[in-house]
């Protein structure tokens, strides 16, 4: 049974409710449809993991990628005087054509490559891989922008006061320069997140079932959208709410040394 | 000039830009065990250039350091090691924001010596009570005063149980009233014994505690001697300019 119609439902509602205008009825319909008949608020459920797993997923991929070249990039440039070493030179030559290919491409194009040409996914979980993949790439490349104008941000002082009582230069970055670069470049790593999770709604090309995926799926059983796509935006703007004010934590915390 | 010096420069050349700016121009200076050596000369004459040279915190064009027996400016040793044994003191302090005082004094010997916790926290505390400090170990350095960030900077430098300390021009961002406080330190510690290279516009405390003086000009050094040789009898025309200009 995948559907019922207004009149059968109305009919079975109880009586203080028939004298309710029209178009209150209409809508408490369209609710009921969309998430109490059948158990349908469980397609959401389903879809929000999807969607919860490619994000977390997608953004630990995407800082891992994007400090790796931020810290590349920036040791590259910050060798003045003489030439960097060859194989520094390399990696930075990489990296660059990386973040020009990424940021250059549409996230959509780059979803379909990866999912049609180049991995090809056929399982669920093969799917969720790819999409953890492929956004994870996307996202490398804008995480190490942000993360290489945080290192820049800290004082050249700190690196050499971390290098003078003889720790390494991944030493230094490690237990000096990352954790102040982090603290600066919080609200930007915040929009990256907000960034990232929306660009989710866009992995059902690749056949995942995300929380938009579902909301598709629910109008097409019911052939009615007002109120899946309007409850589908107050999900996402429930989350991205939510990650705003404990970002907002997150960073007053850090900021508790500097006054 | 003995054999057993504890640093040995020769013939350090610093050059930027090819060779349009040379910062150093064929410096040679033997650091012995337990001197006090400062460093005075106009600004841009390369002196704070050579004390960032001796480890290596600027890497020379030409020239050798020798540190404790060891060729530092050998490209293939490990130079982290070295600078475990060469306490360095900034201008700018430059102690870590985001940890507390006994963060910062601590996080090198515990992870660099393999120290435990409780035993650098003690030997941090110890030094922290000498320079007067003990009650700010849990403070931020941003709660602190300018001479209070430095004492804590030259602390943090002692707790690696250095063999030199280097300090560049550590007075230069106090205000007038707090370099009295981070001079007494200084003089507490050349007092001790502690071998020390000191960049300084303070004359006066290189008139009282160095052992030897050196002024540099243009990347040279012009002339070096015991305090009373270059401040009663100085022999170049630079170095008498200079004197006329900056003493009071």
């Amino acid at each position: 049974m995948t559907f019922v119609s207004f009149s059968d439902w109305l009919a079975q509602a109880p009586a203080w409710f028939q004298n309710w205008p029209e178009w209150i009825q209409n809508f408490a319909f369209q609710f009921y449809q969309t998430f109490i008949y059948a158990d349908r608020y469980m397609f959401f459920v389903n879809g929000l993991k999807i969607t919860f797993i490619v994000t977390i997923g997608a953004l630990i991929l995407g800082v891992i990628i994007g400090l790796f070249i931020a810290i590349i990039r920036v040791s590259h440039d910050a060798v003045v005087g003489k030439k960097p070493n060859i194989i520094l030179r390399i990696f930075n030559r990489i990296c660059i054509w990386y973040l020009t290919i990424i940021r250059g491409t549409p996230m959509m194009v780059q979803l379909l490559i990866m999912g049609f040409v180049v991995m090809v996914p056929e399982t669920e979980t093969q799917c969720v891989i790819c999409g953890i993949v492929t956004l994870g790439i996307n996202s490398g490349a804008y995480v190490a922008e942000i993360a290489r104008s945080g290192i820049m941000s800290i004082d050249a002082g700190q690196m050499e006061a971390g290098r003078s009582v003889g720790f390494n230069y991944v030493q230094t970055m490690w237990y000096v320069i990352i954790p102040q670069a982090f603290k600066n470049i919080l609200p930007a790593l915040g929009n990256e997140m907000i960034t990232l999770l929306k660009d989710t709604s866009l992995v059902s090309v690749i056949a995942l079932r995300d929380v938009t995926k579902q909301a598709q799926n629910i109008v097409s059983l019911t052939y009615q959208a007002y109120v899946p796509y309007i409850s589908l935006a107050v999900i996402y703007l429930v989350i991205v709410i939510i990650m705003t004010k404990l970002l907002g934590i997150l960073e007053r915390r850090l900021r508790q040394n500097e006054r | 000039m003995s054999d057993n010096a504890l640093i040995k420069v020769n013939d350090l050349c610093k050059y930027y830009k090819g060779e349009q700016i040379k910062a150093l121009d064929g410096v040679s200076i033997d650091i012995e065990k337990g001197e006090v050596v400062v460093i005075i000369g106009p600004s841009g004459s390369g002196k704070s250039t050579l004390l960032r040279s001796l480890n290596l915190l600027e890497f020379p064009t030409k020239g050798s350091i020798v540190f404790d027996g060891t060729e530092i400016t050998d490209p293939k040793i490990n130079i982290n090691i070295h600078r475990q044994k060469m306490g360095m003191v900034f201008q700018h302090f430059n102690l870590f924001p985001h940890m507390t005082i006994m963060k910062n004094l601590t996080i090198a010997p515990i992870k660099l010596l393999g120290m435990k916790k409780e035993d650098a926290q003690a030997k941090a505390l110890e030094l922290l009570e000498r320079v007067g400090l003990a009650d700010r170990a849990n403070a931020y350095p941003s709660q602190l005063s300018g001479g209070q960030k430095q004492r804590i900077a030259i602390v943090r430098a002692l707790c690696m149980e250095p063999q030199v300390m280097l300090f560049d021009e550590p007075t230069s961002a106090l205000d007038p009233e707090m370099v009295g406080e981070v001079l007494d330190v200084m003089k507490e510690l050349a007092h001790q014994g502690m071998t020390m290279a000191v960049v300084t516009h303070e004359m006066g405390f290189a008139k009282e505690v160095a052992t030897r003086v050196v002024f540099m000009d243009e990347g040279k050094i012009l002339e070096q001697g015991t305090p009373e040789q270059i401040f009663n009898n100085p022999q170049s025309d630079r170095l008498k300019d200079f004197l006329a200009k900056v003493l009071i």
